[in-house]
């Protein structure tokens, strides 16, 4: 046998005898409860947050400001990178080498269903598990399936650039740092959930403001890593070109 | 109780595996797919520890984004290491 | 047997970490190195979550379904939401992090050439000597 797959099992058996050794030596006891921090918020998160989903309770209502500071170190790495990719003409490609007709056809179909699932993800975030990220990176992986099937140039043709795209994650984040400062209008404290939102419109639950962060956080999060794949799939000529200009 | 306990057995072993072999492959596609495969063992000890909202992120996010962002890196730089 | 499935838990994961960090420090392409840091950073976030999981039989997600009386059976039962909340961030800021540097790795492979992180740093100081 080669020599990784005798390291390999080498391992494995090195740590099944060790947590064997270790287990009836000192005799360690796996936890049976949770801490009472925990306890807190798994009893009171209806009360107080008017959601039945206590991760998303946190996120948004508990710890609401860091999740806010958190969107925003994303919205750095997306300008660090179109920092790097940019190209000071327009873009105009000579090929189009797409794909197949059969690929085009399964990726219409995938993506719709990709799409539909990642709606549905980010707007019952408040109900079950779910919520603004994972329905915004499932609908990030659609764009990224896109751009090599349907070629780039059709994507610009369309009026679908990244810096569009960059801008209508902009407008996304904005909507977010309004519903986040509103409350402070008032006299409360910024990041407030039931005190200043409703919980319940036309008889549907929506948990004040954290159906609303979901959204938002949603169309944020596809437009920003839409905009990643959009420039990380220009051709490499391009590039070359710009810095042999610059030299 | 006993079918958890065996799952988590094996979802670790199989985990120390792709760790293994995605850290000493020398042709980097194949290390990417290695990858992918220790975050499927991953997300399966994360259901079995009732956390489905990290599930969903961490599937989407180490499972999609990063093995369609390696693959454009390495598309654009070099295939085999060394 | 929970003790042991905890205590194997704890050596695997111990042992992916190292592993990683060998990685980080002993290969020499940049790409193998950024592979190697999702790795490590996942197993992290795997054993955060360990410290907010319980081994006794059933262990529910820390959701309401409304159902009666669920309110006594969850805080026996269900897991800690509080590590789960910490870790979305952590997942959602790792992402970022990881992004720049891949942009960082072409960068670098336009100016010098090359992945190798010995070689790119020696031409890429050689570019700075000569100005």
């Amino acid at each position: 046998m080669s020599k990784r797959v005798l390291a390999l099992l080498t391992l494995i058996t090195l740590s099944l005898l060790t947590s064997l050794l270790i287990t009836i030596l000192i005799g360690v006891k796996a936890p049976t409860s949770i801490r009472d921090l925990g306890k807190y918020y798994v009893a009171n998160t209806i009360h107080e947050a008017a959601s039945p989903e206590a991760v998303t309770a946190i996120v948004w209502d508990y710890r609401g400001l860091d999740t806010i500071y958190e969107t925003t170190v994303l919205y750095m790495a997306i300008i660090g990178g179109l920092a790097i990719s940019a190209i000071s003409r327009k873009i105009q490609l000579k090929t189009r080498i797409g794909l197949t007709g059969i690929a085009r056809t399964a990726t219409r179909i995938i993506v719709l269903l990709i799409a539909t699932i990642a709606f549905a993800i980010a707007l019952h975030g408040h109900l079950t598990p779910g919520g603004g990220f994972p329905g915004g990176s499932a609908m990030a992986i659609t764009a990224m399936l896109i751009v090599p099937v349907y070629t780039l140039q059709s994507l610009l043709e369309r009026g679908v650039t990244s810096t569009r795209l960059v801008a209508a994650r902009g407008l996304a984040l904005t909507a977010l740092g309004l519903i986040a400062i509103l409350p402070v209008l008032r006299g409360l404290e910024a990041v407030t959930n039931q005190k200043f939102y409703p919980s319940h419109i036309a008889g549907m639950l929506i948990s004040g403001s954290l159906w609303f962060y979901n959204f938002f956080e949603f169309l944020a999060v596809a437009s920003g890593f839409a905009a990643v794949a959009l420039y990380l799939s220009a051709p490499e000529e391009l590039y070359r070109e710009e810095l042999r200009g610059v030299e | 109780m006993i079918v958890a306990l065996i799952v988590f057995t094996i979802a670790l072993l199989l985990s120390l595996m792709f760790v293994y072999l995605a850290v000493t492959e020398k042709d980097l596609l194949k290390a990417i797919v290695f990858s992918a495969g220790q975050s499927i063992c991953y997300a399966i000890l994360l259901h079995t520890m009732a956390a489905p909202d990290i599930v969903m992120t961490y599937l989407a996010v180490s499972v999609g984004l990063y093995s369609a962002l390696l693959v454009f890196v390495v598309s654009k730089t070099e295939r085999y290491e060394a | 047997m929970e003790s042991f499935v905890y205590v194997l838990f704890i050596v695997v994961l111990t042992l992916n970490a190292f592993i990683a960090i060998y990685g980080i420090v002993f290969r020499r392409s940049l790409v193998k190195k950024l592979i190697s840091l999702t790795i490590l950073s996942d197993t992290v976030f795997v054993s955060i979550i360990l410290v907010g999981c319980i081994f006794t039989y059933p262990i529910v997600p820390p959701v309401y379904s409304g159902v009666e009386g669920e309110k006594e059976f969850l805080l026996k039962h269900a897991s800690d939401p509080l590590p789960q909340a910490l870790v979305l961030t952590g997942i959602v800021i790792g992402l970022a992090v990881n992004a720049l540097i891949a942009f960082g790795i072409i960068q670098v492979y336009r100016l010098t050439g090359t992945t190798d992180a010995k070689r790119a740093v020696s031409a890429l100081v050689e570019e700075v000597m000569e100005e």
